[in-house]
């Protein structure tokens, strides 16, 4: 029972890091259909940009707002920074390829994401670095008998914050209709008199500060982050976004725990090293079932 | 015209037909044959230049195995447009075969060389038949979930046979015929003599009806259906293939090596192929070596600055779809004249082939044959009424809750036209779309020719004899017009994969009949000028004739057209009048559904209208025009 609910609490912790970077994927794709094969690197570094920060000046942030101001600020600061960089990147690698295709934005977002996996590595060196002990809450406590850390707690509570408050502004604010409307069609949304380029920037702004927020939160987590750790989350993020329905700001939440957990429980209780066999298995198992995702609409084509 | 130039201007290379005012000289006559030679003499001379050294020879040699790979990808991903992001895994089984077999039972390399290929195959089979029929992204994500799983069940061993992370070592090098290949230069020359085998092949395959139909499932997956090409046989056939091609860059790859591990088939791997293809250009062959030259070479050369040679890699990926979208080297339809469909034995004068494509009557008339024009259809099991080509019982089609098309008897008169109409969101092109195979009725029964067609799929219904045109065109809009036509005759040919590459006497004279037939309707719709443009640029109205002639190709029984005359301004739609009272002359029978009331009672033999998916009237065009429930359905009821 105790393994069961390390592994479940493990697995919650996980998914919720799926589940941030899939929503960042999700709301690119509902507007612009376009993969953002780069959302994993952006999630990298934001893990980068909390850590330099934390380990600056002796870990100046730390000493003088605690361990938990200093890791607020490590993730505001991840949240502005890859707002900035999500926008940037639109502005440099998307919006003059759009009128080219899909296919030419694919290879677009493929150089992107070699572009900042290798940039990362010019600046932070190719070796793993580490998030200093001395900055990481650690502290330990029982809830209800079974063991969890003040971490775990912090980073499922602010992930389901954040995941609700995304759903709350796309589903039940003006803005919110003003993107699902472009989502669904972009001129006819102009027509109407929305500003698509509003949208855009909102859209690759937040997506990605999303993914920044968890790139520190999984830094603290693990620790460990390396320079190309964005391609196995963005991977893990678009396999969650696809089983729970491309384009859907809950199925990307539903598609990224349930990812999490499976994973992790797979790992507790099969093999660690089949997990992600199993993963790509459920996945395909899945997509044959319900071809366009666990929540996606069934759509027929109109001919 | 020698066969190597035709192949050389069918990928792109050669000079156009030189028109009759130019002077033939010696240079635009052997063009195409110098343009071989002097490629095959660069690549023959490359590892003999001066300070040539083994590492660059080998460079060469990863540019041929990227090549190989390039190629094999562009066949699912630049001729059928399926997002293939898992390529890797047919390239990974082919290396694995070959090392595992080597090392173990000792199998020669160059036995295992078609081995790979076939193990590739049969794997590429088996892991995508299944899911196929997923749309864009999501076979997308599916393909690099199989590329996964295959680098990670390689790095777990299995049973003992891959050798984990580490992989397999000590795999032998081929031997021709006792020519043991060891050397860079062998190599060199081994790989790239295999690519020019392939390459030979794959230009054939493309100027084939494979290739076409290919195309045609890139450009409109519907459409395609709907012209009678098998859209699911030939999207696996192009995995397949591209699997056995990947397959023998792994075997390559592995004999070289002398090593495999799992490190080499990541899923950076597969979107490098990616790139390959796009850099080229999508379907470009010549492109696919550019495009793997670029990307084996680029960081080579950059190898001074160490890690950044990557960054520079992602930068110019970015750059090149920014300034060059289409690709290094993307593949010219227009300008090559028909001759650029590369097939053989055509006329001198592109004319001449018209009168070829005029089809036999006899096989126009509706008969219950066992055998249509190489189709074998089922034997007769049904009883039609007397006269009757095409007749619905009690179609209907549900929605969810919403019930499209309700109960609807339509019956087709051979020989004659017949019109649905009804206000819009009746439910016409529904049940259009339920006679034709797109959307399989809830209820009822459609039988056609004496044959119970309810539920079949779209190209066998074609294949039966039955074409449509759409509401809003469908074309395939970057293929020129002859090849939007040749798709018309598809579903009659019969010749494969091997007849294609070997150009068989049979296969050969059936692309001919493709053309002129195409030719032939071509002229028809009065678009024969129009035969080398693309069909995106043809005006709209030209637009729908292109479609009608589409339709007219596949030589149905019944022709379907949705809205012929909808776009058409009164000048227009009288010539359309006036050529589809031809086509019944002709011996074809016609069922329209129309808005514009003076084309429908002006060649209408019998009227059947439609108000929420229900039939409220038929019968002769004039009494329909008087009918009370008609006219309500379309102006609303009096107020008495």
């Amino acid at each position: 029972m105790a393994t069961f609910f390390e592994q479940l609490i493990n697995g919650l912790t996980i998914g919720s890091f799926y589940a941030l970077v899939a929503l960042g994927y999700s709301m690119v794709y509902g507007v612009m259909k376009l993969i953002n094969f780069a959302h994993g690197d952006l999630f990298a570094l934001g893990s980068y940009l909390g850590y330099t920060l934390l380990i600056a000046s002796s870990s100046w942030v730390t000493v003088h707002f605690g361990l938990w101001g200093g890791m607020a600020i490590a993730m505001l600061f991840a949240f502005v920074g890859i707002g900035l960089a999500g926008v940037l990147m639109e502005r440099i690698a998307y919006r003059p390829v759009y009128p080219a295709g899909r296919l030419s934005l694919v290879v677009s977002a493929l150089g992107m994401s070699i572009f900042l996996q290798n940039g990362i590595m010019a600046i932070w060196g190719s070796r793993p670095q580490a998030y200093p002990a001395a900055v990481v809450p650690s502290t330990r406590f029982s809830l209800l008998g079974l063991p969890v850390t003040t971490l775990q707690v912090v980073i499922l509570l602010l992930s389901f914050t954040l995941m609700l408050v995304i759903w709350f502004i796309v589903e039940k604010t003006t803005f919110g209709a003003a993107i699902r409307a472009t989502a669904l069609d972009r001129s006819t949304a102009t027509l109407m008199g929305i500003d698509v380029r509003v949208v855009i920037f909102f859209i690759f702004a937040l997506g990605p500060a999303l993914g920044g927020i968890a790139g520190v939160m999984n830094g603290m987590y693990y620790r460990a982050i390396s320079f190309n750790m964005g391609w196995t989350y963005g991977l893990k993020a678009f396999t969650a976004t696809i089983l729970g329905g491309i384009g859907n700001i809950p199925g990307a939440m539903i598609g990224g725990l349930l990812l999490g957990l499976m994973e992790s429980l797979f790992a507790g209780y099969v093999s660690g090293a089949w997990k992600n066999v199993f993963v790509f298995v459920i996945l395909i198992a899945v997509l044959l079932w319900r071809p366009t995702g666990l929540l996606g609409e069934k759509t027929a084509e109109k001919v | 015209m020698g066969i190597t130039e035709s192949m050389l201007k069918r990928v792109g290379l050669g000079a156009n037909k030189p028109s009759g005012d130019q002077p033939v000289t010696f240079w635009s006559k052997n063009r195409g044959w110098l343009l071989l030679a002097v490629t095959g003499a660069l690549f023959a001379a490359y590892p003999f230049l001066p300070f040539m050294t083994d590492y660059w020879i080998d460079v060469a040699f990863f540019v041929g195995v990227y090549a190989l790979l390039g190629l094999s990808l562009n066949i699912v991903l630049g001729e059928v447009g399926l997002f293939d992001l898992g390529h890797t895994a047919f390239y990974a089984v082919g290396a694995y075969v070959t090392a595992i077999l080597n090392t173990t039972l000792h199998v020669p390399i160059i036995v295992l060389l078609p081995l790979s290929a076939l193990v590739a195959a049969g794997f590429a089979y088996l892991v995508t038949s299944p899911v196929i029929h997923l749309k864009g992204d999501y076979l997308c994500i599916v393909t690099i979930g199989i590329g996964e799983i295959v680098r990670l069940t390689m790095t777990n061993n299995p049973f003992n046979l891959t050798g984990g992370p580490n992989g397999i070592n000590g795999i032998g090098g081929p031997n021709l015929f006792g020519l043991a290949i060891n050397s860079s230069t062998q190599f060199y020359f081994y790989t790239w003599i295999i690519i020019g085998i392939i390459i030979f092949c794959l230009v054939r395959l493309q100027h084939s009806r494979i290739g076409r139909a290919w195309n045609y499932i890139r450009e409109d997956e519907t459409a395609a259906e709907a012209s009678g090409v098998d859209v699911r046989s030939y999207k696996l056939l192009a995995f397949v293939l591209g699997a056995a091609l990947a397959g023998v860059a792994g075997n390559i790859y592995a004999s070289k090596q002398m090593s495999v591990s799992p490190q080499s088939f990541t899923f950076i791997e597969s979107s490098l192929l990616f790139c390959i293809v796009l850099l080229g250009g999508l379907g470009s062959i010549p492109g696919c070596i550019l495009g793997a030259a670029v990307v084996v070479v680029f960081p080579e050369v950059f190898r001074q600055f160490a890690s950044y040679r990557l960054l520079f890699f992602g930068l110019a990926l970015m750059l090149m779809m920014i300034f060059r979208p289409g690709g290094i080297w993307p593949r010219k339809r227009e300008g090559t004249g028909l001759d650029g469909l590369g097939i053989r034995g055509l006329p001198k004068k592109d004319e001449d082939l018209i009168p070829l494509g005029k089809p036999d009557p006899s096989i126009l008339k509706p008969a219950s044959r066992a055998v249509v024009r190489g189709v074998k259809l089922p034997p007769v099991t049904v009883a039609m009424d007397e006269g009757m080509l095409l007749q619905t019982h009690g179609a209907t089609l549900k929605f969810g809750g919403l019930t499209a098309v309700n109960n609807f008897d339509l019956n087709v008169r051979t020989g004659k036209i017949t019109s649905l109409i009804g206000p819009n969101g009746a439910g016409k092109t529904t049940l259009f779309n339920m006679i034709t195979g797109i959307y399989k009725p809830t209820s009822g029964q459609i039988d056609f020719l004496g044959r119970d067609i309810t539920g079949l799929k779209p190209h066998t219904i074609v294949s039966y004899g039955i074409a449509r045109t759409f509401q809003n065109i469908r074309l395939f809009p970057s293929l020129t017009c002859i090849e939007n036509i040749m798709s018309g005759p598809h579903c009659h040919a019969r010749s494969g994969t091997w007849a294609a590459v070997m150009h068989t006497i049979a296969e050969v004279r059936e692309e001919r009949d493709i053309v002129a037939t195409a030719a032939y309707r071509l002229d028809q719709v009065g678009l024969w000028k129009y035969r080398n443009e693309l069909a995106k640029n043809l005006p709209y109205g030209k637009q729908r004739y292109l479609e009608i002639a589409r339709a007219l190709a596949t030589a149905p029984h019944l022709l379907i057209l949705d809205e012929p005359s909808s776009g058409l301004n009164d000048k227009e739609s009288e010539d359309l009048m006036v050529l589809l009272q031809a086509l019944v002359k002709e011996g074809f029978t016609l069922l329209l559904i129309e808005h514009h009331m003076q084309v429908v009672m002006g060649i209408s033999d019998c009227i059947a209208v439609m108000d929420m998916g229900q039939k409220i009237a038929e019968g002769l065009p004039k009494d329909v025009y008087n009918n009370q429930r008609v006219i309500e359905a379309y102006l609303g009821k009096e107020d008495d």
